[in-house]
């Protein structure tokens, strides 16, 4: 099978990049969510040698994004000059590897945290920390017609991000769950009676901006913010709010994403979004960040249940992180 | 005295993970197959938990529909809430169990929400507490 791949692949990339002695070898299949199968592969031509990565959908997907979504934001991030890989090629039919798919750079030397691991980041959890919620910051303060998503998916009225998301999570939840979810729903209830204030501006919303999502090497720097599939146009605090969401907290949410304490990560943040982060608007998304890891581990628990997608992180997912995010909204909403 | 089923699990599951998973070719089959085993050491706490569980959080719910029904002006609802705190668990099959729990948590939703539109706080207070407990209990160890 990966021979069939490695053969496609080739046939596509040399026409593609134009170089009709490209060889493509060292295809391997990598850990890369549920969501897209990931393979890492080298193409050589010239005197060129290219780590590449091939990320293609699978027959059923975690939730269903748009990878259309993702490369052009690894596009417009990458432009920017933010820790991001260079997207090479995109393709949408399945003619070529039977399922849409697209090319980027690997980015080679470097770690991926597991949010199993107590103590990831270990010496360099400061250093980390820093880049992790700057990056953050820079992506919140990014002009979206400037770096061309203003079509992208989500909300235009800053007074209507969160009305659109708690839609869409809603939908998913009516569409995926297979036993009945009070806390769920009682969360739900809770999101529409309490609103934020309007958004500070409409932004780009990574969508799972968190530990387990970048690359970092052995030096303490972050190289690579990975997994774009729900990147979406929203209100910034969104993505503060699932980054310091407990579970990606590696055991100690004082100290959210397993990095440094959270007051400085909020610090960081709003100097370089520029913008603020009002305690009642971000306990409203933090709030919401769990209800949404609720809707996407619903989902991941029904894909498993029903057959379509039977990778084991969807049945982590959707035992081990639901009952997490059961218990973190009972405690919040109770309170 | 046989090994029972959690420690078979349990240990399969440390074997998996420390012994064999170590020896595969590649990150993803290593990855694949750790996780595999973390999933064992989650069915081996829910082997000996589960059905305890859902008895509890099942009769929870009954014992709290009983005591609410009077309080609920909604006609169609207290039939409902009445009713639902009448039934019982006819099986510790958990898929028994399960069909159980499904019917009382349509129930408690409906409930809930009826609770937070008539400001019946004392219920809703009830509720939450119940909530928490079912949420601890079904929280799941790493190590």
């Amino acid at each position: 099978m990966s021979d069939d791949i490695t053969a496609r692949l080739q046939t596509y990339l040399a026409k593609k990049l134009e170089q009709p002695a490209l060889h493509v070898s060292d295809l391997a299949r990598i850990p890369g969510g549920a969501s897209r199968e990931t393979y890492r592969f080298r193409a050589r031509y010239g005197d060129v040698e290219r780590a590449l990565i091939l990320r293609r959908d699978p027959p059923a997907s975690l939730i269903e994004t748009d990878r259309t979504t993702e490369f052009r934001a690894y596009q417009a991030f990458h432009k920017l000059g933010l820790p991001v890989p260079e997207p090479v090629a995109l393709e949408l039919e399945g003619a070529v590897l039977d399922r849409p798919f697209f090319v980027m750079e690997e980015i080679t030397g470097c770690e991926v945290a597991s949010i199993l691991s107590p103590d990831p980041y270990a010496s360099h959890r400061e250093k980390i920390g820093k880049q992790f919620w700057s990056v953050l910051g820079q992506i919140a303060k990014a002009d979206v017609a400037a770096i061309g998503l203003s079509d992208f998916e989500g909300a235009r009225d800053p007074k209507e991000a969160w009305r659109h998301e708690v839609a869409r999570w809603e939908k998913v939840i009516d569409e995926d769950e297979r036993e009945p979810q009070p806390i769920a729903r009682a969360a739900i209830r809770w999101l529409k009676r309490n609103p934020p204030p309007p958004a500070q501006k409409i932004g780009v919303v990574h969508g799972d901006y968190r530990t387990g999502n970048f690359l970092f090497n052995a030096s303490g720097d972050i190289r690579a913010i990975l997994d774009w599939e729900m990147a979406h146009l929203g209100d910034p605090l969104e993505d503060l709010g699932w980054a310091l969401d407990p579970l990606w907290a590696h055991g100690d949410p004082s100290h959210p994403a397993g990095l440094i304490a959270r007051a400085d990560a909020i610090g960081i943040w709003e100097a370089e979004s520029g913008l603020k982060a009002d305690p009642t608007a971000l306990a409203w998304w933090e709030t919401f960040a769990s209800l949404k890891g609720l809707a996407i581990w619903i989902s991941a628990a029904c894909e498993y249940a029903e057959g379509r997608n039977t990778d084991a992180v969807n049945a982590f997912s959707g035992w081990f992180c639901l009952a997490f995010h059961n218990k973190v909204l009972a405690e919040r909403l109770s309170a | 005295m046989k090994p029972e089923v959690d420690q078979i699990l349990g240990l399969s599951a440390g074997q998996l993970m420390g012994q064999l998973a170590p020896l595969l070719p590649n990150s993803f089959a290593i990855g694949g197959a750790s996780l595999l085993g973390v999933m064992m050491t989650f069915a081996a706490q829910e082997y000996e938990r589960g059905a305890d569980i859902r008895v509890a959080e099942n009769g929870d719910m009954r014992a709290l529909f009983r005591d609410a029904a009077p309080q609920i002006g909604d006609a169609e609802l207290k039939v409902m809430v009445a009713k639902a705190a009448a039934t019982e668990d006819r099986s510790l099959k958990i898929s028994m169990l399960n069909a159980e729990n499904t019917e009382l948590r349509r129930v408690l939703i409906r409930l809930q929400a009826h609770a937070e539109e008539k400001g019946l706080t004392a219920l809703e207070r009830r509720i939450w507490d119940l909530l928490k407990e079912s949420a601890d209990r079904r929280l799941l160890r790493l190590g």
